[in-house]
């Protein structure tokens, strides 16, 4: 820890000091993932067409990511897949965090309530993650939907036992007992003592959700669940691509799967760095 | 914990990606690769979805539409796809085409030494009638041995067609079969079963008693892979024949050569022809579509798309154009080709029947309705994959949208008699014709006529095809219900179905391979179909 504190201003950015550094670093990967975001969302039907002409090219400064089998170019593509990937972190994340924020305040009110919460948890938990999704995903007829409500609707658990210890541990604080004693009704202790504790938690808990989504959602796809083998979406491109390893073309699993990691790693980093800011005690890191 | 963990995830996905050709390579053990002696071939070839789940049960479906190998049918088709005896010596039909009656060899035995008698042909067809497998023999009442080597066939319908079904189905013995025949089949067939080792590769070897010519290649063994991972054991050398996608035609491999086989397996867009009324059928599916149902769109998609851009582009040139689905057969109709690629005529047909572009999207509505619709694929078939993408996109130009949709055949069964598919077909029997034309063939718990097709002047033409015992009379029958000069279910009459293309199966084989002259390559393509002519030649 000290180390890191007499090295961390050195190197570029001198001016900076080390919080703004850490913003600086949380902004840049914000944008970086905003942009695919948004620009995904500007691939029209064209970029997307097939153009046998050009199929199977090794990348180049027209193709950065090279063609694949029907010729379409794979940057767009993955730029495509990546940007469906995000979009469906972040509906898993925020309904999450909000499944999250209402059971584990539910579970602060009662034990009886805070069994039902628990009891639910333990039994989401208890099927395997992936085998979770693709019921839920088949129950609900396939399909992109199916796929995107799936992810949404099983990744809340973990945050909600993270939240309920959270509050179990607040509970026993002083003040909570002396407002209890004030006569203030558990509800408005929950609301006014203990929510504003957990924001922390829900921000930090969305953020790292990211990740987790984006790769059960590439898992998915690459399982063949939900979306048509020519749409893009990463794992769909990643399974495609193990069909052309045999004939070279390295390219089409070696961006698309870079690509995915840079993702990931640039919430990972967003999700620490962010952990430093907003928790005290990490703050000097 | 969580984060190191997901990063971990997303490496071993991208590590895993780029590492797996190298597995296969390695870790591919395949029997019988330790010392491979002139006399045997080790084989990985599809035969129409590869290994048969139910196992090598004629009944089943095995080898129906390719050599099975281990059993052999009454009569087989030569390379020309004219019919010639196998088992069978000698058959008559009588005069009201309802019995037939099959005389058979004396000098045949099943791998176990018994002979094979009438009796054994009795039985395996009246067993896959009572069955109902992929093989439709409802016109068949029941069929008895009337001595030991003749069997006579009782038809509930004349149809003349008949005889191909006893060319599909291998003849199993009454006193070996029971419901696990499948995984240990006797057969009387050139090559005797040794060896299943499922999900991996079934060993046969040539059976010394065998009627027939004694084959060049002793023991065959077909080893079940993804064509691309094929490839790559052929490439190392491990399997000396597999299909590959026709991506790889480019491929070059020392010591081996790439054969193309064309084939009759067409490729097609169904169109359901009635319009949507709310219909259900008895499994609760949707029935009909408002936009296929209108022959100008049905027909302005088969003259408006390009045909040869679809084989250059989507078959990556490895096919040939189709316009009927049995182009290259004897009963296909050079009169029904129409010159395709013509999106002028095919606008002017939508104009013409009142399709108009109001709103400016670039996509055509009448009454309300846009000329839009769902093309369901199988997501496992590539070769669907890019064609539907493909027309798709050559739609466009029309002013109609097609939305491909991959999807599980599964799905697709729930769907298909609402929603055009792309289908495959190739058939060496013409009765597929009479399955997906006649009107009354429509069955929904099957394909046949799913488009629910009705025409009674290509019914009559066709009801004459099945019934009439000359060759000739029957495929000027065949012709004339895809086009008489009026009406027809081919693009000039009704363009019932937009057939696109036949398929080249692609094959990279060793060089000293001789595969002789292919048989005529069906649906799923039967390279074995030659197998006694091959042999290695000396180098």
């Amino acid at each position: 820890m000290s180390t890191a504190a007499v090295t961390a201003n050195r190197g570029l950015f001198k001016g900076f000091n080390l919080r703004q550094k850490t913003i600086l670093l949380i902004s840049c990967l914000s944008v970086l993932l905003l942009a695919i975001v948004v620009s995904s969302t500007f691939i029209d039907d064209n970029a997307l067409s097939t153009d046998f002409r050009s199929k199977n090219l090794a990348p180049s400064l027209e193709h950065p990511f090279g063609t694949d089998w029907m010729g379409r170019d794979m940057f767009i593509r993955t730029l495509g897949g990546l940007g469906l990937s995000i979009v469906i972190g972040a509906l898993a994340s925020s309904i999450s965090t909000v499944m999250s924020v209402i059971l584990g305040l539910l579970s602060s009110i009662g034990k009886i309530e805070d069994s039902i919460v628990s009891w639910l948890v333990d039994l989401f938990l208890s099927i395997p993650h992936l085998l979770l999704i693709i019921l839920i995903s088949i129950g609900l007829g396939g399909g992109a939907t199916g796929v995107i409500i799936a992810v949404a609707l099983s990744h809340w658990t973990s945050l909600t036992r993270v939240v309920r210890a959270e509050i179990k541990q607040i509970k026993t604080q002083d003040y909570i007992h002396i407002s209890r004693n004030f006569g203030r009704s558990r509800w408005w202790i929950a609301k006014n003592h203990i929510l504003p504790h957990l924001v922390p938690q829900f921000v930090l808990g969305t953020i790292v959700m990211f990740p987790h989504a984006i790769l059960h959602e590439a898992s998915v796809t690459f399982l063949g669940f939900g979306l048509s083998p020519h749409q893009p979406a990463i794992g769909i491109i990643l399974s495609e691509s193990m069909k052309y390893l045999s004939a070279g073309y390295w390219w089409l699993a070696f961006f698309p799967g870079l690509s995915l990691l840079i993702v990931i790693l640039a919430f990972d980093m967003i999700g620490e760095n962010m952990g430093k800011i907003l928790d005290p005690k990490r703050a000097h890191e | 914990m969580k984060r190191s963990l997901s990063i971990l995830l997303a490496g071993m996905l991208l590590v895993g990606a780029v590492a797996i050709s190298g597995c296969t390579d390695t870790k591919m053990e395949i029997a019988g690769t330790e010392e491979i002696t002139t006399n045997e071939l080790i084989a990985a070839v599809g035969t129409h979805g590869g290994e048969p789940e139910s196992g090598f049960n004629p009944i089943t479906g095995w080898g129906y539409n390719h050599e099975p190998l281990i059993q052999s049918t009454l009569f087989k088709k030569d390379s020309n796809g004219a019919l010639i005896n196998d088992l069978a010596t000698d058959h008559s039909v009588s005069e009201d085409g309802i019995t037939w009656t099959v005389t058979i060899r004396d000098d045949v035995t099943f791998h176990d030494g018994e002979a094979l008698t009438a009796e054994d042909v009795a039985f395996t067809f009246n067993t896959a009638s009572e069955a109902g497998g992929s093989v439709d023999l409802s016109m068949l009442e029941k069929a008895t041995a009337t001595d030991e080597y003749t069997v006579e066939f009782e038809l509930n319908d004349d149809q003349a067609t008949f005889i191909n079904k006893l060319a599909v189905i291998g003849i199993v013995p009454e006193h070996a079969y029971d419901e696990n025949y499948g995984q240990n089949p006797i057969g009387s067939g050139p090559y005797e079963f040794v060896q299943w080792d499922k999900g991996q590769q079934v060993i046969l070897e040539a059976d010394q008693d065998y009627y027939g010519d004694e084959p060049y290649f002793q023991k065959l063994t077909i080893v079940f892979m993804e064509s691309d991972t094929a490839f790559a054991a052929a490439r190392s050398g491990q399997i000396d024949l597999a299909e590959i996608p026709a991506s790889y035609a480019g491929q070059e491999v020392e010591g081996m050569k790439i054969v193309a086989l064309e084939s009759i397996d067409a490729r097609g867009i169904s169109f359901p022809t009635q319009p949507d009324t709310g219909e259900k059928s008895e499994d609760g599916y949707a029935i009909g579509n408002d936009v296929t149902s209108d022959v100008a769109i049905r027909k302005a998609l088969n003259i408006g798309i390009d045909r040869q851009t679809l084989v250059d582009g989507a078959l990556n040139g490895q096919g040939e154009e189709e316009f009927t689905g049995v182009d290259k057969l004897p009963w296909g109709n050079e009169e029904a080709i129409i010159e395709d690629g013509n999106v002028e005529e095919a606008k002017k047909i939508l104009s013409d029947a009142g399709w108009e572009d109001t709103d400016g999207d670039g996509i055509v509505e009448k009454d309300g309705v846009k000329a839009e619709f769902t093309l369901l694929y199988a997501a496992s078939a590539q070769e669907r994959q890019a064609l539907a993408v493909a027309v798709s996109e050559e739609a466009k130009e029309l002013g109609i949208n097609i939305i491909p949709e991959g999807a599980s055949w599964d799905k697709i069964d729930t769907l298909a008699l609402s929603t055009p598919v792309v289908f495959g077909y190739g058939s060496l029997d013409p009765t597929d014709l009479y399955l997906k034309y006649y009107s009354e063939s429509y069955d929904p718990s099957s394909y046949n006529n799913i488009i629910m097709y009705s025409n009674p002047t290509v019914d009559s033409y066709l009801r004459a095809a099945i019934t009439s015992s000359d060759q000739d009379t029957a495929n000027e029958n065949w012709q004339m219900a895809a086009w008489d000069g009026e009406t027809g279910f081919s693009p000039k009459g009704d363009a019932t179905w937009m057939w696109m293309a036949t398929l080249d199966y692609l094959y990279i084989m060793d060089e000293d391979l001789d595969i002789g002259t292919p048989k005529i390559q069906p649906h799923g393509a039967d390279i074995f179909g030659n197998i006694l002519e091959w042999k290695r030649t000396e180098n």
